[in-house]
């Protein structure tokens, strides 16, 4: 599968008098990570709440799949529509343990909560083993997840969402407050989830990272895509320079 | 997680047991108040345990419950008025004032044993599933949910207040005869109620807590620790707090509905705020969570209280704040605080080479 996973047309979010997304247009595609970076308050957050339903734009459309109007649907029926999302801070639920918040992630039954709830844990169990393997969680199974380091939480949380086999993943600043090793395994783990059915967008600060792991690189600027391509062109590229360093 | 009897919720359950059992066989020698004392803790227990059920798990504080808890206790009232008035035709005065000339004719309603009893169990539930949607469904959270839970309360009160709201308004509803065919204040009546009460008591903590432990458990306390991942993993939390919020306002419906036949009266002062504040203190000092915690704190609070009322009446809103303080100071979560202290305080009594690697 390849072709338009997102595609986002004029979309404009606005907080008050603060235009967060200015007529903003921008497509991702599957079998691809795409990299979006820009200065703060360039709107990459902004972008990912309006594709996860977190917030709601003033104008403008989203799709999946090129066909499933996103802006229909509340958060939870994106979510169950195949939209996962690592936020920036690390989300996860600290009185559980690390295999209970994947029970928790994976979905079995998506129709029906009432079956979700009462599904047995076995049903679940080979999914999620086979899940901490790919995070680096295996032997911390029955740890509790609010004794985690910050960067386990990362990958916890990111296999939280992986579990669900989302078509779009969005990760929001993955590699925050990560060691150098840390920053490592993770990007080698984003390059792991690559597949020709998923979609990957990640926000990111650091450069670097984005520079390993994305194909195609969108550079956001007051709301709007002031430069797309690769990452080695944006950082050629006068106008990047610019907006990064000042004027 | 805990299991479901670790060693505290083990205690608990032991005690309760016995308890039981002494009531059932040497209940009928034991002194009237007593059995009194020991059935209306029992429903105090079982309200905290309702509160805990929310604000332990889920992590949503209601200050509310005394609603869901005298919609329980009117129902019962209304049972034992018509029984009483089958058994002498003689009407409740409140009734006789309003001057219909009769109960109003739904109430034959409650004529029956079991329509009172699933009426306990499902009306104060519906109160809060209305409630309970509009607000959740509205993402009402945290403070401003506790304090709007406060105000229904209040303005339930002050609905009842009016007379012509027909529940006999500031006198309320009293002079029940009989219960379940034993005469309403003696000890044969106060002997079954406390042993129900304290049944009651023993089914919320077993079930509970194997409510907890189970997926469900979890999900609730997925909400306490961050709702909006779970919602962005796909769950609508709207429905899961709801089926844990109607199922505690139906255990607090239980206990109201035991609490009024002991009292012999019920009035809207149950639903004046500073009952269901207190609750909160019960949980609170207590310690939340997996309900063991509230069981503790309601016994212990109202033991005392009973206590003081007696001997030092006018010392006993300063007792209370102390007690606030003391947990808010030095034990967060309750009295559940101390089994980890008075391990740590072992630890460090233990020369260092013998303690047991952790």
């Amino acid at each position: 599968m390849s072709g338009s996973a997102i595609a986002v047309a004029g979309l404009t979010v606005a907080f008050g008098n603060f235009v967060a997304l200015n007529n903003l247009t921008f497509e991702a595609c599957y079998g691809q990570v795409h990299g979006v970076i820009g200065p703060n308050g360039a709107g990459k957050t902004t972008l990912l709440d309006v594709l996860t339903g977190k917030s709601a734009p003033r104008q403008g459309s989203v799709h999946l799949d090129g066909t499933i109007d996103l802006g229909r649907m509340t958060e939870v029926q994106r979510a169950l529509a195949g939209i996962g999302r690592k936020f920036q801070k690390p989300s996860v639920f600290e009185a559980l343990t690390i295999a209970e918040n994947l029970d928790l992630a994976l979905r079995v039954h998506r129709n029906s909560l009432l079956r979700e709830v009462l599904a047995r844990r076995a049903d679940k169990d080979a999914a999620i083993d086979r899940l901490l393997q790919t995070v680096g969680l295996a032997d911390r199974r029955d740890t509790l997840a609010g004794v985690l380091s910050h960067g386990q939480k990362q990958w916890l949380e990111i296999g939280m969402v992986l579990v669900q086999d989302p078509k779009v993943l969005l990760l929001d600043e993955p590699v925050a407050g990560m060691s150098d090793e840390e920053t490592a395994h993770t990007a080698s783990l984003v390059q792991s989830l690559r597949s020709p059915d998923r979609s990957i967008i990640v926000v990111e600060h650091d450069m670097d990272f984005v520079e390993q792991v994305a194909d195609t690189v969108t550079v956001l600027h007051e709301g709007a895509t002031l430069f797309e391509g690769s990452m080695a062109a944006a950082r050629a590229d006068h106008r990047v320079i610019e907006v990064y360093i000042g004027r | 997680m805990s299991s479901v009897f670790d060693r505290t919720a083990s205690a608990i359950t032991g005690l309760l047991l016995v308890m039981l059992i002494a009531l059932l066989l040497l209940g009928h020698g034991m002194p009237v108040y007593l059995v009194n004392l020991a059935g209306q803790v029992m429903c105090f227990v079982l309200l905290a345990m309702a509160v805990d059920l929310m604000w332990g798990s889920a992590g949503i504080l209601s200050l509310g419950h005394g609603l869901f808890f005298a919609i329980g206790g009117y129902i019962a009232a209304m049972h034992l008025l018509r029984t009483a008035f089958a058994a002498t035709h003689v009407l409740p005065d409140f009734i006789q004032f309003m001057g219909n000339g009769g109960f109003p004719g739904w109430w034959a309603l409650f004529d029956s044993s079991l329509f009172t009893a699933l009426a306990v169990l499902v009306v104060p539930a519906l109160a809060a599933f209305v409630f309970g949607y509009v607000s959740f469904r509205s993402r009402v959270n945290g403070v401003y949910f506790s304090i709007i839970t406060q105000a229904l309360t209040y303005t339930a009160m002050l609905l009842m207040f009016r007379n012509d709201t027909g529940f006999g308004g500031n006198n309320g509803m009293t002079g029940f005869h009989a219960i379940a065919g034993l005469p309403a204040g003696g000890g044969d009546a106060g002997v079954l109620l406390a042993s129900l009460a304290t049944a009651a008591v023993l089914v919320c903590l077993i079930g509970g807590r194997t409510l907890l432990a189970s997926r469900f458990g979890r999900l609730l306390a997925a909400i306490r620790d961050d709702e909006p991942r779970l919602r962005f993993l796909g769950y609508n939390t709207l429905w899961l707090k709801l089926v844990a919020w109607c199922l505690s306002a139906s255990v607090a419906g239980v206990a109201g509905a035991l609490y009024v036949p002991q009292v012999g009266i019920i009035n809207p002062s149950l639903l004046d705020p500073a009952l269901s504040l207190e609750v909160a203190v019960w949980v609170a000092v207590g310690g939340r969570g997996g309900l063991c915690g509230a069981v503790l704190g309601a016994t212990l609070i109202n033991l005392l209280r009973s206590w003081m009322a007696a001997s030092a009446p006018l010392l006993w809103p300063f007792v209370l704040s102390l007690l606030v303080l003391l947990v808010v100071l030095a034990l967060p979560n309750g009295l559940l605080d101390m089994r980890n202290r008075s391990r740590g305080w072992m630890h460090s009594l233990l020369p260092a080479v013998g303690r047991p690697r952790p």
